[in-house]
């Protein structure tokens, strides 16, 4: 993988970040609103407060004027503040990404372990019992509606079984510290976990089967065969390596799309992470925290798409360039 | 074969993994400590800061954490004693001193005196603190000693002795902030006079309150105060079903029934005014609606085609009441009744024949009629916000009935913030939302004088959305504003609210009242505000939280493991089992080695 190959992705990337940040202003002013008279309505506000809230929301001055401390505010990562909590946007995203990173990133993980296995065992014995239970049963969990499977699990194993909690992230009245609120959380954490674990694993289950039949086709592994090794030995060694690259850049493009959360599952467990906030932020509309939270989330994805990339280009030689 | 083994312990330790440690998750903490956990949903707490908040449930944190000078009685608002124990009046009613209660404290230990007080009304009327000024801006305090202050207005001013809604803040923490800084601060230091202050705040999760052991009435039964923010409605109403909280609010309209008829449970329909009205422009901002609205005879038509008792029944499936006038209180004595024949009852024949008497006849066959003469068709814009539940059935409705009377109307979806900005440049002809007043009646009325009108200068600076004017309603109300005697008071804000809803300009559909529950297992005190209507917390003073006490029997809290606990541990059990059989199984010999 050269220099140049590196520096073009990158170079690629920085572009579109680019392009990211000034759409990202006009995207939120394309409707005319006063979030000043809308947040403050019925207060008997004075015409001083009005330009002094205007002002801290910045709002007053031109378009242009705006763009132009916009631009300067963004260089320093400062993206304004909230209006409805007139907290910097920047604390209000950092204290809900982690329950987010949190979240996902645990479903993440199980749902491409689980996916990836299912898509295996389907895959290595196609047209067993295997191979059509588990697809079918991929096929299921992919179709179904997240929002609907959180409620179901909501309903059966918080509300009639009473095994968790029915939301948030942890019990708001405990004072457990370290291990103990570790446990809390993760109690709190199974269902909504659980939900978007089955909800993801059967994209990872359906695309490494669909891959893994292509390379069963492979000549390299009749050879293999040929030259006396078991079966499970001719899988692991030769077929799975090769046929998980798409599922690597499936994975690492998921990634990108972790801290855009999972709003329908964040709202029904009233899991405080970003798709939340972001929901919240519709509602104001917030449109400092929207711009702060969207220009967060399409970093994610350029920074991620650019590690899938570089780690394709890495993994198989066959798609390095220059 | 094997690879089913694999996957399968694999999945098993995966599941034991997690249930082992829900299992102890779930195991009681055997913690003794009274909580009191209150739900809310579709809305949260935007600041701490009782200057600056705006959303609804902030004021139920600030009840509780800061005392008044003088309280509201949960039977009716009137004034009783709260941090001063009596007041005496003087200067022709203008001077009201009081006389603070002996020992007062902040739970910080430090004495609260008369340099607290005089502080928080100087400084919020000097600096127009945003939610003190509508009852500061006219009031001097001025100390006598550390226990009596003497608070005098400017004009005479029929809020007095009442200052239950000015939240008095401690001077050593707050005063040492400027005017810039003291709207900026979140508020959380903890330090307040009233039975609760703050602990903790999550934003977007919950807010945390204890007993104030300094309280002036004592230190409270209950322990903590947990209000948790839920962002499924449902999931609430099972939280409060299965005794993960003790009361909900903003329960959703499909799930009130059920909980009233639910063992256990009380489901109560809080009245504190709130109200709903389908606003038409009243033609006196910056831009004239559709001249057909000028008329007040198609005004009035319109009224008398809007069944409300039907989107009563249908939109909020009948809970709250079909309402005329405008509710400019939490005190329902000051909504005036509007007599039967004047009021717009729901009636196509009276409609249609107010609008061919006026002569706005269909001329062309279309099913719209026109200005008289011909001319513009009466096709009006009507304005829906699209976040809001009720709103899109409502327009569906009122679009129904218009067709019927030969008015078209035209929906456009819109957020609250866009239609405050078209409100306030008068490009509209329609549109619905809704009010929660205060106890006092002023700021409510005051909204609907000319002078709150948006102006060009500044479009977005208004309080009259009705875009209506009418120099005897801003007559009457200065007249009301100085008045003492409450009687006479009525009469005069009841003769301003008729001349409002006679001008079919804001046209209320119903009194639309909070929705609550709570368990009757853990807790009693409950107190209704004003009393047999009100909410049992949210109100305007929220005293239940005071007044709250554990019920004796109940079991809160105490040891064990709990089922989850027992059936996590022989899954986990059963799993390790598994899994360690497997690896003892796995054998590598030298035939698998390449």
């Amino acid at each position: 993988m050269t220099f140049r190959l590196v520096g073009l992705k990158v170079l690629g990337a920085l572009a579109t970040l680019a392009f990211v940040v000034v759409f990202n202003f006009f995207l939120f002013r394309v409707v005319d609103s006063d979030p000043v008279a809308s947040l403050f309505r019925g207060r008997n506000l004075t015409a001083q407060q009005k330009v002094e809230l205007r002002s801290q929301f910045g709002l007053d001055g031109t378009k242009l004027e705006q763009f132009g401390r916009y631009l300067q505010q963004t260089a320093n990562l400062n993206f304004g503040r909230s209006y409805t909590s007139n907290e910097p946007v920047m604390k209000e995203i950092a204290s809900r990404a982690w329950p987010t990173i949190a979240l996902v990133g645990v479903s993440t993980l199980l749902s491409t372990v689980f996916g990836v296995l299912i898509g295996i065992a389907a895959a290595w014995k196609r047209g067993s019992a295997t191979d059509y239970s588990a697809t079918g049963l991929t096929m299921a969990t992919y179709a179904m509606p997240d929002f609907w499977l959180g409620m179901l699990l909501l309903t059966t194993l918080a509300v009639s079984l009473g095994l968790f909690p029915v939301g948030g992230i942890s019990d708001p009245s405990s004072d457990a510290t370290g291990f103990a609120k570790l446990l809390d959380q993760a109690h709190h954490m199974f269902l909504p976990a659980l939900t978007l674990t089955i909800a993801y694993l059967g994209e990872y289950a359906l695309v490494m089967r669909s891959s893994l039949l292509d390379t069963m086709r492979e000549d390299y592994l009749t050879l293999a065969r040929a030259k006396g090794l078991r079966d499970v030995v001719v899988r692991n060694r030769h077929a799975v390596p090769n046929a998980i690259l798409p599922v690597v850049t499936l994975i690492a493009i998921n990634f990108g799309f972790v801290l855009s959360g999972a709003i329908a599952v964040e709202t029904i467990f009233s899991w405080p992470g970003l798709g939340l906030l972001t929901y919240d932020a519709l509602r104001g509309p917030d449109l400092p925290l929207l711009q702060g939270l969207f220009l967060v989330f399409s970093a994610s994805v350029i920074f991620f798409n650019l590690v899938a990339d570089l780690l394709y280009a890495y993994l198989d030689p066959r798609v390095r360039t220059g | 074969m094997k690879t089913a083994r694999r996957m399968l312990a694999v999945l098993g330790a995966a599941a034991a993994v997690l249930l082992a440690v829900t299992a102890a998750a779930a195991a009681d903490d055997s913690d003794k400590k009274v909580v009191f956990s209150v739900g809310i949903t579709s809305t949260n707490f935007d600041t701490l800061n009782p200057i600056m908040g705006y959303s609804a449930v902030d004021f139920d944190v600030w009840n509780t954490q800061y005392g008044t000078l003088t309280n509201k009685a949960a039977k009716d608002f009137a004034p009783i004693p709260g941090l001063a124990q009596s007041w005496q009046v003087s200067n022709g009613g203008k001077t009201y001193t009081y006389t603070l209660r002996d020992g007062l404290t902040w739970s910080d230990g430090t004495p609260l005196t008369s340099k607290d007080i005089v502080f928080t009304i100087n400084r919020s009327r000097e600096e127009e603190w945003q939610n003190y000024s509508a009852f500061t801006q006219n009031l001097t305090a001025r100390a006598i000693d550390d226990k009596t202050v003497a608070v005098t207005s400017s004009i005479p001013d029929p809020k007095l002795p009442g200052l239950g809604d000015v939240y008095i803040l401690p001077e050593h923490i707050w005063g040492k902030l400027d005017a810039k800084e003291i709207v900026k601060y979140p508020g959380l230091d903890g330090v307040g006079s009233g039975p609760f202050t703050t602990l903790e705040f999550k934003r977007g999760q919950f807010v945390r309150m204890k007993a104030n052991p300094s309280y002036w009435a004592g230190k409270r039964p209950v322990d903590e105060i947990v209000f948790r923010i839920f962002n499924n409605a449902d999931a609430m109403v099972a939280a409060l079903k299965k005794g993960e909280i003790d009361a909900a609010h903003n329960v959703p309209s499909e799930a009130f029934d059920g909980l009233g008829t639910t063992a256990g449970m009380v489901a109560v329909q809080g009245n504190q005014g709130g109200f709903d009205e389908i606003a038409i422009n009243g033609g006196a901002g910056l831009q004239k609606p559709h001249p057909a609205l000028l008329d007040r005879r198609v005004r009035v038509a319109m009224a008398h085609a809007i069944d409300r008792k039907v989107l009563l029944d249908r939109v909020w499936l009948g809970i709250g009441s079909v309402a005329q006038a405008v509710s400019p209180s939490a005190d329902p004595a000051w909504t005036p009744t509007i007599p039967p024949d004047e009021q717009f009852d729901f009636n196509l024949v009276k409609a249609n024949k107010i609008l061919d008497d006026a002569g706005y006849k269909d001329t062309n066959g279309d099913g719209i009629r026109e200005m008289p003469g011909g001319g513009e068709p009466l096709d009006f814009s009507y304005y829906v916000r699209s976040e809001s539940e009720v709103a899109p059935p409502v327009a569906e409705f009122v679009g129904g009935w218009m067709k019927k009377i030969g008015i078209k109307i035209t929906q456009k979806p819109t957020t609250a913030d866009q239609l405050t900005t078209i409100i306030g440049k008068g490009t509209y002809d329609m549109f619905h939302w809704s009010w929660t007043p205060y106890v006092d009646p002023d700021p409510q009325i005051s909204y609907f004088r000319c002078n709150q009108i948006a102006t060009a200068a500044d479009p977005g600076s208004y309080n009259n959305d009705a875009n209506w004017c009418d120099p005897v309603y801003d007559a009457l109300y200065k007249q009301q504003n100085v008045e003492l005697d409450r009687s006479k008071r009525l009469a005069i804000v009841h003769r301003m609210l008729t001349r409002l809803h006679d001008a079919a300009s804001y046209n209320v559909i119903a009194l639309t009242p909070d929705l609550q529950a709570y368990r009757t297992d853990r807790f009693t005190g409950w107190l209704r505000q004003p009393a047999l209507v009100g909410p049992v917390i949210f109100s305007n003073t929220s005293p239940t939280y005071a007044s709250l006490a554990p019920i004796a029997s109940s079991g809160d809290g105490g040891g064990g493991i709990g089922t989850a606990g027992i059936v996590g541990i022989v899954v986990a059990g059963l799993a390790a089992i598994g899994i360690v059989g497997w690896l003892l199984s796995r054998r590598r010999s030298a035939d698998e080695r390449e």
